[in-house]
């Protein structure tokens, strides 16, 4: 057997090893490749950032666990860049199991700013049935969901005084995994209400999501743990933060991952073509 | 180096170290992994469920507030638990009539309206893209692009001619965009397994931030 026959037949473990050993090493002794801020997190930033102080973001947590490590950046990136420029947030979710990563998210990071529950921030929680989740709350919120994720009811919520239905607010941003998720507050809170709607979305369906941003439906798009960290960089850039960016942190990781990757697919044609042609 | 002495991470470094040994092959502690996953998502969403909508949204306005109009959406929720007995399962087509009326009449204009009217705009070559030549580059490529992957999924005539070029213009993008697709899998895999090795380093080793 030939040196590229060998090659086409290596123990898929070797790989394993050597893909584990190139992400870990990043994360252990940071390289400092860094990251830049693409046009389209950067206009998701403006739109958050051009929102009047006490006027409301809403940020949909359309997420599960699995898709954590690139999505959940998002939502603290968001909330720290709402908080710091006194932008209330709303936070709902049309995906049942986010619900505990929405209430992670409202009991770690609104303290970090001194934002105080009902005042700034209020949290829905998850309601079943997207569509009219999204109608409903189109018209009245209140009707939708009676009281929030923790049981107070929403007419003793200062902040849901001025919050009463989506043209109320200015701007959201729908973080998801799938679907239900920015597709459905395209198709009933933005052609419906007129919502202006930004998406985070996971790297595996950012695909999806260019259409829309084309055609000026999306206002801007955070694809994957990269469009996380643009997020993450553009929030410190502008002072708004300076916590810990760990997006940022596993871009180095990410990078060398693609590499090896990049070289594997090289290497896997060259012997996939040499051994061909000696077959023949 | 901070090991953690809180049991819930260590009992997600084990169920995490579980599911990873299923690189190596499958094994019991891998499917006793997996399915504790499975049981525990469907117990966590039965709960969510019952707490955040059947309760609030239906019991409490029915048998506590005594509202009677609920009592249409309850026996309608009740006709789908007729499928479980033969004779009667004729009943489940009630509810599952009325969810596909409503959401067909819903869906409906609003995906015309998103997916199809606003697409076809936004894929016109309208007299604002010709202000500058970049914009009208990618626009020209993007409508090129949009007429050949529909004429390669048009099947009524044979492939021949202008067509064949068309329909062969079509694949190449159509391979590039799932060329696009598969870089950001491999993007989103990689960020999953990053995910993992910064729990296990920092909130199980604490040797990074």
């Amino acid at each position: 057997m030939g040196f590229w026959e060998r090659l086409l037949k290596i123990d898929r473990k070797i790989i394993f090893i050597v893909m584990a050993v190139l992400v870990l090493f990043p994360l252990l002794k940071p390289l400092g490749l860094g990251v830049g801020s693409g046009p389209r997190a950067k206009a998701v930033f403006d739109a958050v950032d051009s929102i009047p102080p006490g006027k409301t973001l809403l940020i949909s947590v359309d997420f599960d666990p699995a898709s954590m490590p690139e999505l959940y950046p998002m939502l603290v990136a968001l909330m720290r860049h709402a908080f710091a420029r006194d932008v209330r947030v709303l936070l709902c979710g049309l995906w049942i199991t986010g619900a505990g990563l929405a209430d992670k998210a409202v009991t770690e990071i609104a303290p970090e700013y001194g934002k105080e529950y009902g005042r700034d921030v209020v949290y829905l929680g998850w309601k079943a049935g997207v569509d009219a989740v999204i109608l409903g709350m189109g018209e009245n919120i209140k009707n939708v969901f009676s009281v929030d994720y923790y049981g107070h009811p929403l007419d003793s919520l200062p902040m849901m005084q001025e919050v009463t239905r989506l043209r109320d607010i200015p701007f959201m941003v729908a973080i998801s995994a799938g679907t239900p998720g920015f597709s459905d507050w395209l198709l009933y809170g933005h052609s419906r209400y007129g919502l202006r709607v930004g998406a985070g979305v996971t790297a595996v369906s950012a695909a999806d999501a260019y259409p829309y941003l084309q055609t000026g439906q999306l206002t801007g798009l955070l694809a994957g743990m990269k469009g996380a960290a643009e997020y993450e960089v553009l929030v410190q850039r502008h002072n708004y933060s300076k916590a810990y960016m760990p997006a940022v942190a596993a871009m180095d990781s990410q990078s060398l991952a693609h590499i090896v990757i990049l070289v594997l697919v090289v290497i896997g044609n060259i012997a996939f073509f040499v051994t061909r042609k000696r077959g023949r | 180096m901070h090991i953690s002495t809180d049991i819930w991470t260590w009992v997600a470094v084990i169920l995490t170290f579980g599911i990873f040994s299923f690189l190596w092959k499958d094994n019991p502690f891998y499917k006793f992994c997996e399915h504790l996953f499975v049981g525990v998502s469907v117990g966590y969403t039965i709960a969510l469920t019952w707490y955040n909508s059947v309760y609030p949204d239906l019991i409490t306005p029915l048998f506590r507030q005594g509202k009677p109009l609920y009592v249409i959406p309850f026996l309608l929720g009740l006709c789908y638990f007729f499928r479980f007995i033969p004779k009667a399962s004729w009943l489940v087509r009630i509810p599952m009539g009325f969810v596909l009326g409503w959401a067909s009449g819903v869906a409906i204009p609003a995906f015309f309206q998103t997916n199809v009217i606003k697409q076809i705009q936004g894929t016109l070559l309208s007299p604002a893209l010709f202000a500058r030549w970049d914009v009208f580059l990618w626009a020209l490529i993007s409508f090129i692009g949009v007429i050949c992957s529909v004429l390669y999924f048009f099947f009524s005539r044979e492939h021949k001619g202008a067509l064949k070029v068309a329909a062969e213009t079509g694949i190449v993008f159509l391979m590039i965009g799932f060329g696009a697709s598969f870089g950001y899998t491999v993007m989103a895999r990689m960020s999953l397994l990053i995910g993992r090795f910064q729990f296990l380093l920092r909130d199980w080793l604490g040797v990074i931030r």
